[in-house]
């Protein structure tokens, strides 16, 4: 889900990032923990073409290069471990009271569903084309799209907002039955994550904002952070919306 | 005959610790955290018979039955704890010093201090307060005693602000310091521990199912997510005093001063 270079003509990078990376400062370096590490070192930033050793520090990755630190992919994992266990025990519910919960789940609407998936899809889209940008060094372009990528997770917010009051609305709470407390659960156990995902796109635009920062893991990080909350959602909605 | 040169040795050791040792306050500290919660697991799990919890959808005459089963280790074991509770600040002031001995403002470490100061009481000296009372008064109306089962349960579960917000000032605190006191995933690790915190919400709801207080969401999950998270900072916590060398600027990652490395415990 997370673009990388992968996707992106590693000689073409090079050819951008020759232009940009002699151009940066020696004293970059990042304000979050380990962000030095990430800044090019004075000698590796004069180089116009970095080597494949020196690409993840210009900002560039090499093709079988993994984006981000290995802190942020321990989280991601136990993240997925916990929520995959909030998923097994919906699952071992639905099966002990199957009609109950395909009745109930008829109840909500797939179409709206399926936007809130649209929404967050093109919101990690929106996303990792910030990463992609800044790991190019256009670093106003990759702020843009961090802002806009915000915007798509404030459509989701308000859009989960109306969800909930139209189904409170008729009559569908909480302690409804077992399927709407999954419901109202699983979403709003989720849409806290989004809440926290601002934190991240806020650290984002503020490693952005300033070249003394610019960290390239720290932004992926980020980056990363979202596809995780945009990841867990398509299970969301495959678990509670489609599954029949 | 043999053991007494080895006792002595053993007491000489301690003795020279205890005069030389230049983090002897942060040993002590972080010991007495150890026996703290080994202590609480014994007391809240063995004796007391409070994790994991009772049913919450008994009726009171039920609630009187087990208040009279666990009588004795619930008057026991919350005497234990009520003894011991003066340990659990000290839990807070290595976490308060790992955060003064970061890169970041003292407002980080104080912060923390301050809101964990009251921690102990939601955390189960209210529960244990309630369940002593409910032990010590068998002769009450059961209605009344089962008030105090619940609201004992209630609070000892659900309670999350707190927790929420203290977790959530360490963890920034990790994410913005530069003397890498801890590893970044640690500080990323806090958000599954504060996010637990949300998870026990439904709990002051629910009577029965995933989301009671003895529920597989409600307690299990969070249970072993907070097991896993304490487990960790009780083990970082002792990499970082293993690697402090009581100076400023990033900890080394190996102890620095031979002195200090030979003289720990």
């Amino acid at each position: 889900m997370h673009v990388t270079s992968n996707d992106v003509s590693l000689s073409r990078l090079r050819e951008r990032a020759g232009e940009r990376v002699a151009a940066r400062s020696d004293a970059e370096a990042g304000t979050l923990q380990h962000a030095a590490d990430a800044a090019p070192s004075p000698a590796a930033s004069r180089q116009p073409l970095p080597q494949a050793g020196e690409a993840k520090a210009s900002g560039l990755l090499p093709s079988n290069a993994i984006p981000g630190r290995i802190d942020i992919w321990v989280f991601v994992a136990i993240e997925v471990v916990i929520f995959s266990s909030y998923f097994v025990a919906y699952m071992l519910h639905r099966v002990w009271e199957p009609a109950l919960y395909l009745e109930s789940q008829q109840q909500l609407s797939q179409h709206f569903g399926a936007a809130n998936t649209v929404i967050l899809l093109v919101s990690s889209w929106l996303m990792a084309g910030a990463v992609q940008a800044a790991r190019e060094g256009r670093h106003a372009a990759a702020q843009r799209q961090v802002w806009a990528t915000m915007a798509f997770g404030g459509l989701f917010i308000a859009s989960k907002l109306v969800e909930w009051s139209s189904k409170i609305g008729d009559g569908y709470t909480l302690t409804t039955n077992g399927f709407f407390t999954f419901y109202y659960f699983l979403t709003g156990i989720h849409v806290v994550h989004v809440l926290m995902g601002f934190g991240f796109l806020a650290v984002a635009i503020h490693q952005m904002r300033s070249p003394a920062r610019r960290s390239i893991p720290a932004i992926e990080a980020c980056g990363i952070y979202w596809h995780m909350v945009d990841f867990l959602w398509v299970i969301i909605f495959a678990l509670l919306y489609v599954m029949r | 005959m043999s053991r007494a040169p080895r006792a002595a040795g053993l007491a000489a050791r301690l003795r020279e610790q205890w005069r030389q040792n230049p983090k002897l306050e942060l040993w002590l500290a972080w010991w007495t955290m150890v026996v703290f919660y080994q202590i609480f697991g014994i007391v809240f799990v063995l004796m007391t018979r409070v994790m994991p919890p009772p049913k919450p959808w008994w009726e009171p005459e039920r609630v009187a039955q087990w208040f009279a089963d666990t009588h004795d280790g619930l008057v026991w074991g919350f005497g234990i704890i009520f003894l011991i509770s003066f340990m659990a600040p000290a839990c807070n002031a290595l976490i308060g010093y790992s955060m003064r001995r970061m890169s970041v403002s003292p407002v980080f470490a104080y912060s923390y201090i301050a809101i964990y100061s009251v921690s102990a009481f939601p955390g189960m000296l209210l529960a244990a307060l309630l369940l002593c009372a409910g032990a010590l008064r068998p002769d009450r109306d059961p209605q009344i005693i089962s008030w105090l089962y619940d609201a004992a349960f209630m609070t000892f579960v659900g309670t999350m602000g707190l927790f929420l917000v203290g977790t959530a000032v360490w963890m920034v605190a990790i994410l913005l310091d530069k003397n890498r006191v801890f590893p970044l995933w640690f500080g990323y690790l806090n958000i599954c521990n504060l996010l637990t915190e949300v998870v026990v919400a439904p709990a002051w709801i629910f009577k029965a199912g995933p989301f009671a207080w003895n529920g597989v969401i409600t307690f299990w999950i969070d249970t072993l997510v907070f097991a896993v998270y304490t487990a960790v900072f009780i083990t970082l916590l002792r990499r970082m005093t293993v690697r402090d060398d009581l100076r400023e600027g990033p900890l080394p990652e190996t102890p620095q001063l031979a002195t200090t490395a030979s003289l720990r415990f």
